[in-house]
């Protein structure tokens, strides 16, 4: 089978399973479906500056909250709420986002260490109080009635679509040039510098790359929910999205979409707990990422792709 | 004019709040080279701790025994906290990659506020009065609390008593030289846990010290207390210089001091985004901080 038989093989297999979802499955199931979707963009879009840059960012709710409202108020203000404009104004999204990560990337690199986590953090709170005092998007009340897609099937289309590129992009550059770059800085930044790499500009491209994407999962979160409002950005759900990336295992692309999915899941199985006002997932996901880091600091798959794991399984039993 | 010097009292006493916070801060960071995020937990545990124990001892009449049984109570708890998160969360990752400890230092944030969340109810509590606040007197048109004087009083002492644990004791000494080289100290006898494990621990103590001066003049606890004016005292240490003392505190004063004008002066809705433009400008022009000094790349 070549490469081409393979894709349209996996193409088919995915409308085939959106058909069986569309018509088999509840409305609750098809929201966790797509948010799981955002969930694995966000995660992969930290897991390229954080796993592979090694550069920490805690901000990626930040600007993934400017890109839902950039898209939002693109659709609304100059599209005039069609939904057949959201690809357009997702990618708008995600150029908003990433010129804000070229904002903070100035001051960030400035000093080797963990600035980039201080400024990205201090982003974020930024990025909300703004937003809580711009009343033309509804500062704290949130912006409403944001256009979606008229059903399940254009949206988890969407999304697949935006989940694979994004995964695409970041497995290949991954393996490319650029990403072997940032391996390098990440194991020895000092041996990767005197081998004539410029480190700001790695660093610098990196997360400018991962910015977009992050804009992009902001963008496809607004359009699913079609209510986004400042408490949806808060520091927590960039936690989520670190915890995500680390249980994954940072540098580890499918690892970082299996964690999505594990940590889209569980939370709704373990909803009947009775823990009352308390959001069960903010005790689940500490206890995860403070055990993983004691007992399994690599993450489920470390640096390894599915793949990759499987076959390396393979070879040591061998 | 009368106002001006208002706000500059009531910033003065929260900044020396803020300044004994990022002392705990800076000084995880300068032994161990990591950003402590579960100490403003450790923070609004000590205010917990405090609240639970005037509970106890079935405090009724405010009065100064109350107030110093309370700090001492707040403060011991405090670093004893501090000691536990040290001993199972971070020490296990002493010898793993920075970014390692990091997280784990977020998981322990979280889980000690939603924990917090379970154990002692979400909705706030009203912390009890353990000492009277009194107008005292009056200084060119503003008025001077007893509150606000026991900030100043109680944040000088502990800062003091930081100072000599620093600089005139032998832990200090040993703290002092761990920070500069952690790979020689063990050839000079010094224990290097145990050395950290007291960074931990003053450090703690100080943060208790402080939820009880801030919990009398504000009194209401809630468990996510601290993620506020722990994000704030970190960027008084870094505004100061991250890893130097004297930094820290006059970082925590100026950014205090700072916070009151905005407030006072009509802008108090941007006061969280204030702190942090203040980062982003000392990252932008003196990455080092105020008093921070440039470490030299060792290869």
């Amino acid at each position: 089978m070549n490469k081409l038989t393979k894709a349209s093989l996996f193409l088919l297999g995915f409308i085939v399973l959106g058909l069986i979802l569309n018509y088999f499955l509840n409305s609750y199931i098809h929201a966790i479906l797509i948010s799981f979707m955002i969930n694995a963009v966000m995660a992969l879009s930290l897991n390229f500056i954080t796993g592979l840059a090694d550069q920490f960012s805690l901000g990626h709710a930040g600007l993934m909250a400017v890109g839902a409202y950039t898209s939002a108020i693109i659709s609304k203000e100059l599209l005039s709420d069609q939904w057949y404009f959201i690809p357009l104004t997702v990618v708008a999204a995600g150029f908003a986002s990433a010129v804000l990560g070229f904002l903070v990337s100035l001051p960030s690199f400035k000093l080797k260490g963990d600035y980039l986590a201080i400024v990205t953090l201090g982003m974020a709170e930024i990025v909300r109080v703004l937003i809580l005092n711009w009343n033309h998007v509804g500062g704290p009340r949130g912006y409403n009635a944001i256009v979606k897609f008229p059903g399940f099937l254009w949206s988890y289309s969407f999304g697949l679509l935006v989940l694979t590129i994004t995964f695409v992009t970041f497995f290949r550059l991954k393996k490319s040039w650029f990403g072997r770059n940032l391996w390098a800085l990440n194991e020895d930044d000092i041996a990767a510098e005197v081998m004539g790499l410029d480190l700001v500009k790695a660093k610098r491209s990196a997360f400018i790359i991962s910015s977009f994407f992050a804009g992009v999962g902001g963008g496809v979160y607004a359009h699913h929910l079609g209510y986004i409002s400042p408490g949806s950005f808060s520091f927590l759900i960039s936690v989520q999205i670190l915890i995500m990336a680390v249980l994954g295992g940072l540098g580890s692309m499918s690892g970082s979409i299996l964690a999505a999915f594990i940590l889209t899941i569980l939370p709704e199985l373990l909803r009947s707990l009775p823990t009352g006002t308390v959001d069960i997932r903010m005790i689940v996901y500490p206890v995860i990422l403070i055990c993983m880091m004691i007992v399994r600091p690599q993450g489920l798959l470390g640096r390894l792709e599915l793949i990759e794991y499987f076959r390396m399984k393979k070879w040591i039993k061998s | 004019m009368e106002e001006f010097f208002q706000h500059t009292l009531n910033g003065l006493s929260f900044g020396s709040i803020y300044a004994l916070v990022a002392l705990g801060y800076t000084m995880v960071y300068g032994i161990l080279g990591m950003i402590n995020f579960a100490h403003s937990e450790i923070y609004m545990m000590g205010a917990f701790m405090c609240y639970y124990f005037a509970l106890f001892m079935g405090f009724s009449a405010p009065s100064p025994i109350n107030f110093t049984l309370g700090l001492l109570a707040a403060s011991l708890a405090a670093g004893m906290i501090g000691y536990l998160v040290e001993k199972f969360a971070y020490k296990p990752l002493r010898n793993s990659p920075k970014m390692n400890s990091l997280i784990t230092a977020i998981g322990v944030s979280i889980l000690f506020q939603f924990g917090g969340q379970i154990i002692f109810g979400a909705n706030p509590k009203s912390f009890p009065t353990l000492i009277e606040d009194k107008n005292l007197f009056e200084i060119a048109g503003s008025q001077i609390h007893l509150i606000d004087l026991l900030i100043y009083g109680v944040s000088a002492l502990a800062l003091v008593g930081l100072h000599f644990v620093i600089y005139r004791t032998q832990t200090g000494r040993a703290m002092r030289a761990v920070s500069t080289r952690s790979d020689m100290t063990p050839l000079m006898g010094i224990d290097n846990n145990k050395i950290i494990s007291m960074t931990f621990i003053v450090g703690s103590v100080l943060a208790g010290i402080a939820a009880v001066l801030v919990s009398i003049k504000y009194p209401k606890i809630d468990p996510m207390m601290g993620s506020k004016i722990g994000m704030s005292a970190f960027v008084a240490a870094v505004f100061g210089g991250i890893g130097s003392l004297h930094g820290a505190i006059i970082g925590g004063l100026l950014l205090g001091v700072g916070e009151y004008y905005l407030i006072g002066y009509g802008a108090s809705t941007y006061r969280d985004a204030l702190s942090f433009s203040v980062l982003i400008f000392i990252l932008l022009f003196k990455p080092t901080g105020l008093f921070g000094s440039k470490m030299k790349e060792k290869i």
